[in-house]
């Protein structure tokens, strides 16, 4: 019994559990009803109307709604969100038993002492039924889960299954309810809605509980007799099945379980029994020390079960429900039911691997606790608390995942647990000695280790290494070296999660989190109030881990946070990018898309990750007043800065992280005289006078704008502020002014106005000013001052700043790494055609308005020349498949290092041989280091006769395939053959083909180098380019038929552009002959080039002609050029223009071996065209077409074969051979 | 008892020896050892020496150039100057003159069966380890002159053998990782474990004046990147390999291997450079003989069609 909530109380004498909460009402025989809490243990209310015991409690499925009966007669139905009683049903005429609602029907049904059972309307809260037959208290009475039945356990030594049928057709339409009022006397003495359907009998003494099957027609029932008796019923008649002997004092209740086989009754010996339904035997029996039990109660959903007993009440489980399982990379082994399971993370596949327990065999918490596997040898230890603690060690059929439903024998043995500690190596503990056991695979002792704590778990640390968990510690132990390597005080650990590196560790308590490193050293603790349940880590080194009702997350530094709530618990098992993968309780697999972006931000955050902050904030809706708290709290206003779009609160953070320009922004947009005060306060401190200014001119703040005129040295405008002040009438203003400008004739003009004479004289006076002096002194009369005397006057003027307007040096504040990165947002990636204006793609062409137009529509389609595809069928010297057996194979000399008479052994075939028997693969020739056979078969394939522009693939080739491993010490190194496509379905002592340095997807990069260096003219370059893919391509080796013919198409698109290349380098050269300048332009435009790469040739063509005055071929390019649809501008701008000019005078210069009209290919030697019926001979290999005077000659296009020798065709793949 | 056993003073010395830690074994204090194990240990010591380089090993042979007794030391002596001449003749005659004197002596056996093995005398060399008296050494060493030959059945029934009394010796485990680089398909995968525990053991303190040493050494982490290459996962491979190459720049082997690599990425550049590095610490390497040949090869073999070619032409 796993106890999960205990109370103290009064004797418990009803209990209820809420469908969906986690809540228990458990009513009192001190007449109270409290409502608990039982996974957080609090007493969330308590309902003290009764007068005396209440008996009976029910919790309403949906509503918020529950009913008790108690020894005051009374039905009293409450409203738990308003925590009060609603109302009171009367009726009952002794103590009530119990009470229950139903399912579907607004009904309750009550058991009453007074020998009747009633059924009460609680929404029109009226009796409608009362059913009378039991002639002694009855005990209990409660509704079927699904069908027209109630069924009623009493003292007179029946049980009662009650039809209510009727009853339920009366209240289809509502308005019957009024009518039934009438009959309500009939139903009193005919019971014509309630009927009694079967009495059953057979126990001797008072019937204290009785209780439906959720699903089967049973009944059971528990009694005085000290029996629990079965009972089975159908349509007509229900009889006894069997009685369960074993209380030994009276049962006060009992019921079936509702997910298990299992039947449950309690009793006044202070039991509670578990038996079996099928076997009829009992299976578990929970005692307690001094207290009788009075009731059980079920929860509607999950596997969770009360009692309630003398002095209070228990809320617990009877088996765990947490599959055990193991992950392994992409697999995950988990139990379920009686078999071992395993799921892929990947596909999601599930299959059912091996049976691990008999069929039939419920025993209770016996069912596995942990598993452990190694992948290497695909073996599972399964720990269970069998015998107290036991493993059995099953390998599993590498074939045979599947149905299989034989059991396999399992290598057993005792021990606490069980775990591997290396691939073929697993530890058992040994509690009473203290030590583990280290095991083989075949269970034997290879070897034994104390343990330096007393140690009752063990888990994996590491291969040869364990972690031990002692009550309040764990310990990493050494096995080779028999050392401690790290040791850490924690609770009582659960659980342990290893990071995916191995680096860290989580360690799961009950209640706790604590991450620590690899060593053990402590690195944080979380605590929770709520159970934890499992966890696991992501990639980035987030622990994510489940409580019993939230997903959590746990920073490396310890911030936790909640990723979403739970409605069941679920136990992770793998984090795969914002995906959970888990059990559930039923040990299905789920997976659990969870939004992963705040704790990635915050672990970005955590990480100085910038750029991943950025791109976040840019692109997620990541806010909340919570995100803002956090940003400010861990010092980022800056960042928090750009969520915020609120002016105040920006204005807030962008002071707080010194971001002056926003804070300026946002003091414009809220214009309230608190903020630009604090905006001048905060540009004060940054020096930034400007922004100061600003700030004082918006408040209108004088004095502080003269002051700051004043120590920023401008007069100027200090000037103007007197003149202001003067306008303003503000004579302290105008005075202070004066002060500081040093203008004593401004001050003493002041004081004279507002009255001051003898002020404004001595100021004149002392300032050397006579003739105001004189002239004041005549105002004044006799009464002028005297002036101090002995004191050398001397203006005060005030001192000139050291630097004068502008800016002080600014306060360096932390500049976001963010701002930066803010501010450049889109910047497209330049238009690949943009590059072509700087590259060698020809001058511009200075343009002419001319008229004229030409007609004659072309489309010159260049005929690609397919090549015969035809693929050898057999023969050859090669193609015979010896099929030699592989090396293991050969003769075994038996060798015995020990015998007495040395054989030295033969050699055997080098893996080199075993990879040119099987092939006829020119590459894995190559591979092999077998050139020779390698060019015959090029030659015979592709026609190549010129091996030497191939030599690096080939040395490249043959040093790709072998690898050097240097075994003993200063002994000869090993040649190791590197293969192709190893997977993990590979089987040893077979040989795969080697592995080649040459793949085609290296080659389509190639290709779109290529490109690239053509659309910036790099000729040369993209010609090197085009040629070495055409060099590479004899060498490569694909695995599909549909991978074959791109490769054949990638020939075709490389031999066009080294054609068209070739002739354009070579037009660069021959400047003088500007025919043939042209005609070698004009040939380029016809190779099968991609549409930008069209575009420049046609321009180039088109410039070329129209400079040669050939104006109907320019026209002719342009206007193939506008029908590309050039996404330039300036091109099609051009080709109009040209167009135009040529339309006036549609004439050409020179003659030109170029017809437009007629289609042609060129030849590759002498780059003239081969009008279509025109006599050709073509490569073998490039399938470019030549002139027939080139047959023999190596081809100058692909520079491999020879034009017109005969060949097979290119075979590049086995699958071609099949 | 055998000294090498778990419970022996010398498995540590052993254990790292073969996980590569050469200079951590060279000056690991031996002093606290019986009197039994201090020869056993010192041959280890030399070994060691001599398997760090030539140079070094040619300083051992110095070392020795006077010891005549015991024939171990002499063994250790010839290894010595073999290596570090690898072409005279001198050394190789010796062997063979102490493997018909001394054959039942165990550094005997594999000195001069090294040397044996290395000058292509493999049935000698292999009669010779025939005699040992159940040393891990001499199979791990039969076991390679096995896979050198390419007979993959008879290293793994040596191995098998071996298993039999010496169960799950850190030496069984290493060699069975050649032999399964040799076989192939899911033998890769165990090999790679192997390798990989090696690699990330944190090594023993052997009370060396060395320095404090990470995990892993050169050797380990080749053999994991060899692994890592073999199945495929490039990636890995090149950054196992990066390790090695921190922990053992001049090591030829890993040198080697990074060319290999790196030919198998299409990294020129990386390619010359380990090619000129390798050139540099072992020009005898046979990576470096097997290309040259293959060079030679290809120029008689394109000779074949180049005039015919030119007549057509």
């Amino acid at each position: 019994m796993l106890t999960k909530f205990e109370t103290k109380s009064n004797r418990v004498k009803g209990l209820s559990f809420h469908s969906k909460r986690p809540w228990i009402l458990a009513s009192l025989h001190s007449g109270v009803i409290q409502l608990w809490d039982y996974r957080m243990g609090t007493l969330i209310d308590r309902f003290d109307e009764h007068d005396g015991p209440v008996r009976g409690v029910h919790f309403h499925k949906s509503q918020p709604l529950f009913v008790s009966g108690g020894d005051d007669y009374k039905i009293k139905v409450w409203n738990y969100k308003l925590h009060r009683c609603l109302f009171t049903l009367l009726g009952h005429l002794d103590y009530i038993r119990t009470v229950q609602f139903h399912h579907e029907y607004p009904w309750i049904v009550s058991a009453s002492d007074d020998q009747t059972i009633r059924i009460w309307n609680w929404q029109s809260r009226t009796c409608i039924s009362v059913l009378t037959g039991h002639n002694h208290y009855v005990m209990c009475a409660s509704f079927h889960p699904k069908e027209d039945l109630v069924v009623s356990a009493s003292l007179d030594q029946t049980v009662r299954v009650w039809d209510i049928g009727a009853l339920r057709k009366k209240t289809v339409s509502p308005a019957d309810d009024i009518l039934r009022l009438s009959q309500m006397n009939t139903d009193l003495f005919g019971g014509v809605d309630a009927v009694v359907k079967y009495v059953l009998e057979g126990h001797d003494r008072g019937v204290n509980w009785a209780a439906f099957h959720p699903t089967l027609p049973l009944i059971v029932s528990g009694a005085d007799d000290r029996q629990v008796k079965l009972w089975r019923m159908n349509d007509t008649k229900a009889w006894e099945v069997d009685t369960l002997r074993g209380h030994i004092n009276n049962v006060s209740c009992v019921m079936f379980h509702a997910k298990q086989d299992i039947i449950v009754s309690n009793s006044e010996d202070k039991s509670i029994r578990v038996w079996d339904v099928t076997k009829r035997t009992g299976v578990q029996t929970f005692r307690r020390e001094h207290d009788r039990f009075w009731i059980l109660a079920s929860h509607p959903e999950m596997n969770l079960l009360a009692a309630g007993h003398d002095s209070g009440m228990i809320v617990f489980k009877l088996e765990r429900e947490r599959p055990a399982f193991a992950v392994s990379g992409d697999s995950l082994f988990y139990t379920k039911d009686r078999f071992l399971r395993f799921y892929e993370f990947s596909t999601q596949r599930d299959t059912q691997v091996i049976p691990i327990r008999r069929p039939g065999s419920t025993s209770l918490n016996q069912s596995p606790r942990t598993l452990s596997y190694s992948p290497t040898e695909n073996a599972v230890l399964v720990c269970s608390d069998v015998e107290g603690g036991s493993y059995e060690l099953y390998t599993i059929p590498k074939d045979s995942i599947g149905r299989g439903d034989s059991m396999q024998d399992a290598k057993k043995g005792t021990g606490g647990s069980a775990v591997f500690v290396a691939r073929n190596r697993f530890a058992v503990v040994d509690k009473i000695n203290n030590q583990v056991l280290i095991k083989n695979l075949k269970n034997e002792v290879v070897k034994k280790c104390g343990l330096p704590i007393a140690a009752d778990a063990v888990f994996y640390a590491g291969t040869g290494n364990l972690l031990c968990r002692a009550e309040d510690r764990v310990v990493i132990f050494d096995l080779q070296q028999r050392t401690v390597l790290g040791d850490l005080q924690t609770p009582f650990i659960k659980y342990i999660v290893w990071s995916n590196d191995m680096e860290s560790v989580a360690l799961l308590s009950k209640h706790a989190i604590i991450i620590a490193s690899k060593k053990l050293v402590h690195q944080c603790t979380l605590h929770e109030t709520i159970r934890v349940k499992s966890g696991a880590w992501d990639d980035n080194g987030v622990f994510i881990y489940t409580t019993l009702n939230h997903i959590k997350y746990c920073l490396p530094n310890g911030d936790s946070g909640i990723i979403r709530t739970l409605d069941v618990p679920i136990y992770i098992t793998k984090v795969s990018g914002n995906t959970i993968f888990c059990l559930d309780r039923d040990g299905k697999n789920r997976s659990i898309v969870i939004d992963a972006t705040e704790y990635i931000f915050k672990l970005s955050l955590l990480k100085k990750r910038y750029d991943h902050v950025m791109s976040m904030i840019r692109n997620s809706q990541l806010c909340g007043e919570a995100m803002i708290a956090y940003l400010q709290q861990k010092g980022f206003p800056d960042v928090a800065l750009h969520f915020v779009k609120d002016e105040r609160t920006r204005f807030n953070l962008a002071i707080d992280s010194g971001n002056i320009q926003i804070a300026v922004a946002s003091a414009t947009a809220i214009d309230e005289k608190d903020y630009w005060y604090r905006l001048g306060v905060e540009a004060l401190r940054q020096g930034n006078a400007g922004i100061v200014e600003y700030a004082y001119q918006r408040t209108k703040n004088f004095e502080r704008l003269s002051f700051l005129y004043l120590i920023t040295g401008n007069n100027e405008k200090l000037s103007k502020m007197l003149k202001i002040a003067e306008v303003k009438n503000d004579v302290m203003g105008q005075f202070h002014n004066a002060l500081y400008l040093g203008d004593v004739r401004e001050r003493v003009k002041i004081l004279e106005n507002v009255g001051h004479l003898p002020l404004a004289y001595i100021t004149a006076s002392v300032h050397g000013l006579q003739d105001v002096a004189e002239r004041l002194a005549t105002k004044l009369g006799d009464d002028v001052p005297s002036l101090p005397e002995g004191k050398a006057a001397s203006l005060l003027m005030p001192p000139a700043p050291i630097m004068c307007s502008g800016d002080w040096p600014l306060l360096r504040v932390m500049k976001g790494i963010f701002e930066g990165g803010l501010d450049n947002i889109g910047r497209g990636a330049a238009d690949e055609e943009d590059e072509a204006v700087d590259g060698d793609w020809g001058e511009e062409l200075e343009m002419v308005d001319v008229d004229g137009l030409q007609n004659g529509d072309v489309n010159a389609i260049l005929e690609d020349g397919e090549v015969a595809e035809e693929i050898e069928e057999e023969g050859g010297w090669d193609l015979e498949d010896l099929e030699l057996p592989p090396e293991a194979d050969t003769p075994k000399a038996s060798v015995n290092s020990r015998s007495s008479v040395f054989v030295a052994p033969t050699p055997g075939m080098p893996v080199n041989q075993i990879w040119t028997q099987r092939s006829s693969l020119a590459a894995e020739h190559a591979a092999a280091g077998n050139f020779d056979t390698a060019m015959r078969l090029l030659s015979r394939q592709l026609g190549i006769k010129n091996f030497a522009p191939l030599r690096p693939m080939f040395l490249d080739l043959h040093t790709g395939s072998h690898s050097y491993l240097r075994a003993f010490s200063s002994a000869p190194v090993i040649s190791l053959a590197v293969e192709r496509g190893w997977n993990e379905s590979a089987s040893p002592n077979v040989r795969g083909p080697p592995a080649l340095v040459f793949n085609f997807s290296q080659l389509e990069e190639k290709l779109k180098a290529s490109y690239k260096a053509t659309t910036a003219g790099k000729f040369t370059e993209a010609l090197r380019l085009f040629i070495s893919i055409l060099h590479t391509i004899p060498l490569i080796v694909v695995e599909s038929r549909r991978e074959v013919d791109e490769v054949k198409e990638l020939i075709i698109i490389v031999k066009e552009y080294v054609l068209g290349l070739q002739m354009e380098l070579k037009r660069r050269e021959i400047k003088d002959n500007l025919v043939r300048q042209q005609e070698l332009a004009a040939y380029f435009t016809h190779c099968n080039l991609q549409m930008p790469h069209l575009r420049l040739a046609l321009i180039n063509a088109m410039t070329v002609c129209y400079k040669a005055k050939n104006l109907a071929t320019a026209a002719n390019f342009a206007r193939r050029l506008l029908e590309t649809n050039p996404t330039i501008e300036n091109q099609a701008k051009t080709a109009r223009k040209v167009l135009q000019a040529a339309e006036r005078n549609m004439t050409d210069a020179a003659q030109l071996n170029y017809d437009f009209r007629n289609p042609f290919v060129i030849c590759g030697a002498t780059y003239v065209p081969i009008y279509r019926g025109q006599k050709d001979v073509s490569c073998p290999y490039c399938s470019s077409r030549f002139v027939p005077s080139q047959e023999g000659q190596l081809c100058t296009v692909c520079d491999l074969a020879v034009v017109g020798a005969d060949a097979s065709g290119l075979l590049c793949s086995a699958s071609q051979i099949r | 008892m055998d000294p090498f056993s778990p419970e022996g003073e010398l498995i540590n010395l052993h254990t790292a020896f073969h996980t590569g830690r050469f200079a951590a074994v060279a000056s690991a204090t031996t002093s606290s050892l019986s009197a039994a194990n201090a020869l056993p240990a010192r041959i280890l010591q030399l070994r060691a020496r001599i398997a760090i380089s030539p140079s070094s090993a040619a300083a051992v042979a110095k070392e020795l150039a006077s010891e005549s007794s015991p024939v171990d030391l002499v063994a250790a002596r010839t290894l010595a100057e073999h290596v570090a001449s690898p072409s005279k003749d001198g050394p190789k005659d010796k062997a063979l003159a102490l493997s018909q004197s001394d054959g039942d002596n165990l550094t005997v056996q594999l000195c001069c069966g090294t040397i044996l093995a290395n000058a292509g005398q493999t049935a000698e060399a292999l009669a010779l380890l025939a005699k040992h008296q159940g040393s891990l050494d001499a199979v791990a060493l039969i076991t390679q002159i096995h896979l050198a030959a390419n007979r993959l059945d008879l290293a793994v029934a040596e191995l098998r053998n071996a298993r039999a009394w010496a169960q799950d010796s850190l030496l069984v485990n290493i060699a069975e990782s050649w032999a399964g680089l040799r076989a192939g398909g899911e033998k890769y995968q165990a090999a790679f474990y192997v390798f990989e525990e090696l690699a990330t053991a944190p090594p023993v303190p052997l009370g060396g004046d060395g320095e404090e040493e990470t995990a892993g050494t050169a050797k380990a982490l080749l053999g994991q990147a060899i692994a890592e290459l073999h199945l495929g996962r490039l990636p890995e491979a090149e950054a196992a390999l990066g390790t090695a190459l921190e922990r053992g720049p001049d090591d030829a082997d890993v040198l080697a291997t990074a060319v290999t690599l790196n030919t198998i990425l299409g990294k020129d550049a990386e390619r010359q450079a380990m090619l000129g590095r390798l050139a540099k610490a072992n020009k005898e390497h046979p990576l470096l003989v097997d290309a040259q040949a293959k060079k030679d090869l290809f120029d008689s073999a394109t000779a074949k069609w180049t005039p015919k070619f030119e007549v057509e032409a």
